[in-house]
């Protein structure tokens, strides 16, 4: 070992470390300044981002001896002393740069550097200063936003009185200032005393029966205090009931290349690994299956991956609704249009890699994990370890994104407190970039047929789809998947003659779930570029033709979903107008090309995936002679900004700011079940439970004062912390107040619940895409075509989403633009490649999430539609927008050049491909 | 977290102040030590496990491996000039505006400001099948440049076609530029596409011990020039492709590519040459396979896309 001396954020540190250790191994292990943030450790994310000697410098590569006797600063020394924040940082909690906070270090420290060497930078010149840090939440528009501002000297916007607006007022996350900072702890920054490190050793066959697992020389490692294999944990779980079909580790057989097949547990990582490369695994290799067409066939005498399933093939689920006449439909259809259809899976990208520490004490286990379902896991880990559901307790801390990337339990949570049971000691687990990919429950690669018809007048007479989806080796939320790619072509147009077949494949490859749009996206780009095809071919606007066929608001799907709300309408007529529509569709120069999609989604899933009474959010508050309203959920905060819509409906409610406002979430021991963050369902339904709970805590309080003062009850305000009458005859703080409503009784507490009414039809697969409310959106995109490369350039994006009512109209356009950025992603560039099973670009060099450069210019419109039960009228605004903006892209290359994409992403080498086979075609004619 | 594996006992990293103690270092440490400029490759090589020297030797501290200056009519730059420094440095614009803008297409901006010239000129060859963790290799089961017996990428062939995918390499060798190193009291000076083998398993024929010292461009020739690079994304990026074509005042072309060969694929003409043949000549020389997220087709007729434009360029600046 060596000696070094570093002065880090003005503090001397004489530390002993390993000849090889990395410069973010120092900060973050050995002296705590876990604001530095590993999202890939290769240097090609940013987020480890400090500087040293005053230059700017990534830490995972960084040789700690290199920079012995330096001078580092890290995000936590940019703050000032005493306190407060540093105006650039001001300026990213201002402005809503910040979501999960994972990359804002590195964004920060990237820009200050910056800025001192080119003080008064371009926008362009931001973007590109930026371009070696990823986000994934923000589309970078806000962050940039916030640079220019810093930039600008922009005074704060702040006014007097801004504290009691709540609802309908931008306001930046409470927690903001702490990630601003790198004090926001994520799961990988809570050190938990006396920890073993936990790593995993995986499988390098896609398709094979495990003979014999030899752990004799792993476990005499010294350092190493446990090793185990799936026969410890074979109970199986899924995050939907009916599809458990995984297990914590491989048991007999191994499904997919990465699967982890045994696990070791020691007192440092290095061991840990070390050990995990001695673990010897005798396979037998089995046939493997990659190919989706290919697993709806009969296995003859192979086996199959799973061995449930009435048939001799692969297929995990077939999911078929028809509804109306499609013959007719057809026969009606003077206009008919269809296409053949390919996407590639993708992954969430999420920038902060899974983590998670485990541990059991006299109360059972505890796990804190970055998981979007504390519920869900807290149910799997009881089943999976054999143990009450009161002896779990699950945990969420601050956690750098999800997407739907963690909305299922997974093996590492699992194992690491079945290792933590079995030596007594903390167990905690970190999982690298790669192994994040191989974990994968991403978009479903997808193969469609799709057929549409129109009758002469531009109304859409039917819609027919047809399609695989590749699940990968397990079920995860697969089941839903294969309903949702056809019941929600349902919307946001009047079709009566639809119908569309499923089929839900096992692969040996990681499994896929659940991502941001779920289930719709890849159809969605279909139906929409169908559309254009048949408005190209009546002579209609694409626009026009879809103002024609919007469903109206108050209406019936031909599926029965019941429309309240919709917004589809101005939600169009919102991006046609800024983005010039009528003066560029089919006028702009051979090249450049304008396209629109839209497209609509669910505010939560109406129906629960556990089938009980319980409902699907609960808010719990507690106020006590302090004043302050504790609210306690289930709902997981993943960087979208739900504890902060919480705090703000609660304080709606009370007239309160949010000094009196505090919400603890998601800690299955202290909060109320809440479903989990999926489905964008939190703002809706917890939404609606906050806004329950803090009525009725209102009605207590003002009950006691009305006995108190004998005010008339209706007479009766509460707004801005006091309690008073018009006449001024009555006048509390909202202390006194709560002092008279706690005499005698104590502390008040107040319950609040979300039940989704009774929807849907009563025929099989009815249930699936029910919701109590649907948001809808559009995007028109602006493109510009290289003929000779293939290559497109998106030039700007106008999106308009009805999202109810923004209730934090800065998280709402955070989380609109953060949704148009991915889809930009899987429109552009994103695609998980795989060679054999084995997937080759798991890291974020080959995986290709746009840089700030690689983002043009968004253009955000929120469309109020006042939704009639959604809290205040709010619904969702985190998924659906993702929607259009795919197929918009796609139909602007056709405007650009005529030429039609299939298959996504649509890679310059796509694109080449497909202008050269339609200069042959037409050789050919 | 991955901690460094080895035992503490046999892992050093060493600090060098002159040449002669780096060469010294690397003496006592034959076979086991590797040297490091800004790191950026070698560090993230070694977090993959492909880079696996006990030894670290940091060039970081040598004084004598600094410096950008006009030195017997040439522009010498010193091969621990960072790749930022670089880019903006007035006289590598004045004198080599090509070197600039390759040296901005490398990476992302903070990639720049811990990466050199040295570095990137050195930088290890990438495959899709071997820029991959040591668990991922032995599951595809090892190819020729990590000790297996075949190339994956090519089904079986015995012969390792990782790409050169150094962005600065094309251009410097289109600007008929010469690479120093000293190995010992020797000093070399060679053209900087004599370096390269062509074999992706050793690219470089520089000795092992041997460090490079700095890059001599030749000044006065009156270069026009384009640069290309191929490219998903604007930033963040290994190339895919990178052509460097230059036009001297004596009416000599000179093509050099990267990401498309295990060397920089180098062809000469004159200006007066037919385009097209230079083209041919472009594409056959370059042992493009299919280890890209680009495919090797693509990549092949990218080259003809971006030479014909480049060789307009060229010409008609000249005009």
């Amino acid at each position: 070992m060596e000696t070094i001396r570093l002065t880090v954020n003005d503090r001397e540190y004489d530390l002993v470390v390993h000849p090889h250790e990395t410069l973010a191994q120092v900060l973050r292990d050995r002296i705590q300044l876990t604001g530095t943030k590993l999202g890939c450790e290769q240097a090609s994310c940013g987020a480890c981002t400090v500087w040293v000697d005053g230059q700017v410098v990534q830490s995972c590569i960084t040789p700690a001896m290199r920079v012995n006797g330096s001078r580092i600063t890290t995000i936590e020394g940019i703050a000032p002393q005493g306190g407060g924040l540093h105006p650039l940082q001001e300026k990213f909690v201002e402005k809503g740069a910040i979501q999960c906070g994972y990359c804002t270090p590195g964004m920060i420290m990237t820009t200050l550097h910056y800025l001192e060497e080119h003080p008064n930078p371009t926008r362009d010149e931001i973007k590109e200063a930026l371009s070696g840090n990823l986000c994934r939440c923000t589309g970078y528009k806000k962050i940039i936003d916030a640079v220019e501002a810093h930039v600008r000297n922009e005074p704060s916007a702040k006014q007097a009185g801004d504290e009691f607006k709540m609802v309908g007022h931008g306001r930046p996350y409470t927690e903001a200032g702490r990630k601003a900072c790198g004090s926001a702890e994520y799961a990988d920054d809570i050190k938990v005393k006396n920890a073993l490190h936990c790593r995993f050793h995986r499988s390098t066959h896609a398709h094979a029966r495990i003979k014999h697992v030899d752990i004799a020389a792993a476990r005499a490692l010294p350092g190493v205090r446990a090793v185990i294999t799936g026969k410890e944990l074979p109970v199986t779980f899924g995050v939907l009931p009916i599809s458990e079909d995984e297990t914590a580790m491989a048991v007999d057989k191994t499904r997919y290349i990465g699967e982890i097949v045994a696990a070791v547990a020691a007192d440092t990582p290095a061991i840990a690994a070390q050990a995990c490369a001695l673990i010897q695994v005798e396979y037998e290799p089995l046939r493997a299956f990659f190919d989706m067409a290919e697993s709806c066939e009969d296995v003859g005498t192979d086996e199959k991956i799973h061995s449930h399933g009435r048939f001799n093939n692969n297929i995990h689920k077939k999911a078929e609704l028809r509804f109306g006449d499609q013959q007719e439909g057809l026969k009606r259809a003077v206009h008919t249009a269809s296409a053949e259809l390919e996407f590639q899976g993708i992954n969430h990208g999420f920038t902060e890699p899974h983590a998670a520490t485990a541990w059991w004490d006299e109360n059972g286990l505890t796990i804190i994990t970055a998981t979007q379902v504390p519920h869900y896991l807290h149910r799997y880990l009881a089943k999976v370890l054999e143990v009450p559901m009161n002896r779990v307790r699950v945990v969420k801390p601050f956690v750098g994104g999800g997407f739907g990337g963690k909305s299922d339990p997974f093996p590492h949570e699992i194992i690491i407190a079945h290792l933590a049971r079995k030596t007594g000691r903390p167990v905690s687990t970190r999982l690298n970039r790669e192994e994040v990919f191989l974990t994968n429950h991403g978009r479903h690669p997808t193969r469609m047929s799709m057929h549409m018809g129109m009758d002469a007048d531009g109304r859409f007479e039917v819609l027919d789809a047809d399609v695989i989806i590749d699940g990968g080796a397990y079920g995860s939320f697969g089941v839903v998947t294969s309903y949702y790619n056809g019941v929600l072509l349902q919307a946001p147009y009047k079709i009566d003659n639809f119908g569309f077949r499923t089929r839900r494949v096992y692969t040996n490859k990681p499994q896929c779930g659940a991502m941001r749009g779920h289930g719709a996206v890849n159809s969605r780009f279909a139906v929409e570029t169908l559309i254009d095809r048949l408005a190209e071919q009546a002579g209609m606007d694409p626009c026009d033709l879809r103002l024609r066929n919007f469903l109206d608001e108050y209406s019936m799907t031909v599926g029965q979903y019941r429309i309240t709300s919709n917004g589809s309408t101005l939600a169009l007529k919102s991006a046609m107008e800024r983005s010039g529509w009528k003066d560029k569709h089919r006028k702009l120069p051979r090249g450049r090309g304008i396209g629109v999609g839209c497209g609509f989604f669910i505010s939560g899933s109406a129906l629960p995936i556990h089938w009980n009474e319980y409902p699907q959010s609960v808010v719990h508050l507690k106020v006590d002679l302090d004043g302050r309203v504790l609210v306690t959920s289930g709902a997981s905060d993943i960087g979208q900004g739900s504890d902060t819509m919480l705090a703000m409906v609660v304080a709606e409610v009370l007239g309160l700011s949010l000094d009196n406002v505090q919400v603890v979430a998601a800690d299955t021991l202290l909060t109320p079940i809440d479903l989990g963050s999926y489905s964008s369902r939190v703002t809706f339904m917890a939404g609606n439970a906050a806004k329950m709970a803090a009525e009725r805590l209102r009605e207590q309080v003002l009950d006691a004062v009305v006995r108190i003062t004998g005010a008339e009850r209706t007479e009766l305000n509460l707004q801005r912390e006091r309690v008073f009458t018009n006449d001024g005859k009555v006048d509390h703080s909202w202390h006194e107040a709560i002092e008279m409503a706690t005499r005698k009784v104590g502390a008040l507490n107040a319950t609040g619940h979300y039940n989704s009414p009774k929807l849907g039809g009563d025929f099989k697969g009815a249930g699936a895409g029910l919701s109590p409310s649907y948001s809808f959106g559009s995007v028109i995109a602006e493109v510009e075509v290289n003929e000779r490369t293939g290559h497109v350039r998106v030039l700007d994006l106008w999106g308009a989403h009805d999202a109810g009512k923004a209730l934090n109209p800065l998280a709402v356009e955070g989380q609109l633009e953060g949704s148009w950025h991915m889809g930009l992603g899987q429109a552009m560039s994103e695609q998980m490649k795989y060679y054999e099973g084995l997937l080759v670009n798991a890291n974020l060099v080959d995986y290709k999430i746009p840089t700030t450069m690689d983002t043009p210019e968004i253009h955000t419109e929120i469309i109020e539609s006042m939704d009639p039960e959604g809290p205040f009228g709010a619904k969702e605004c985190g998924e659906g927008a993702l929607h259009p903006v795919i197929p918009a892209i796609a139909n602007a290359i056709y405007d650009a050049i005529g030429v039609r994409i299939t298959s996504l992403p649509m890679t310059p080498e796509v694109v080449l491909n497909a202008i050269k086979q339609q200069r042959k075609q037409h050789a050919e004619a | 977290m991955n901690a460094p594996t080895l035992p503490v006992a046999q892992a050093k990293y060493l600090l060098p102040a002159s040449l002669r103690e780096a060469a010294d270092m690397a003496a006592q440490h034959p076979g086991s030590f590797r040297y490091v400029a800004g790191g950026t490759d070698v560090l993230v090589n070694r977090f993959q496990g492909n880079e696996d020297s006990t030894c670290l030797i940091d060039l970081g501290r040598i004084p004598a491996l600094k410096g950008i200056a006009r030195v017997d009519g040439h522009l010498r730059i010193g091969a621990l000039e960072t790749l930022d420094r670089l880019m903006k440095h007035p006289l590598v614009l004045a004198d080599a505006p090509m070197l600039a803008e390759a040296a901005r297409s490398v990476g992302a901006p903070l990639l720049r400001k811990t990466a050199t010239i040295g570095g990137n000129v050195l930088c290890e060859n990438r495959c899709l099948y071997y820029n991959q963790s040591e668990w991922w290799r032995e599951s595809v089961g090892y190819c020729l440049k990590c000790n297996g017996d075949i190339c994956i990428a090519t089904g079986g062939r015995n012969a390792c076609f990782s790409e050169l995918v150094s962005d600065t390499a094309p251009a410097l060798i289109a600007l008929d530029a010469e690479i120093e190193y000293t190995e010992g009291e020797a000093v070399t000076r060679t053209p900087l596409e004599r370096i390269y083998t062509g074999d992706g398993v050793a690219p470089r024929n520089i000795p092992p011990a041997a460090i490079v010292t700095a890059l001599w461009l030749p000044l006065g020739r009156g270069f026009t020039w384009a640069f290309r690079k191929l490219r998903e994304r604007q930033s963040l990026e290994f190339t895919s492709l990178t052509t460097a074509m230059t036009l001297d005042s004596g009416g000599r072309i000179k093509i050099a590519m990267a990401g498309v060969d295990p060397r920089p694929v180098v062809v000469e003409a004159a200006a007066t040459d037919d385009p097209e043949a230079l083209v041919r000549k472009a594409i056959k020389g370059a042992r493009a396979i299919d280890n890209d997220m680009f495919t090797r087709l693509y990549r092949r007729e990218m080259i003809g896309v971006y030479l014909r434009d480049s060789f307009n360029t060229v010409t008609a600046a000249r005009m």
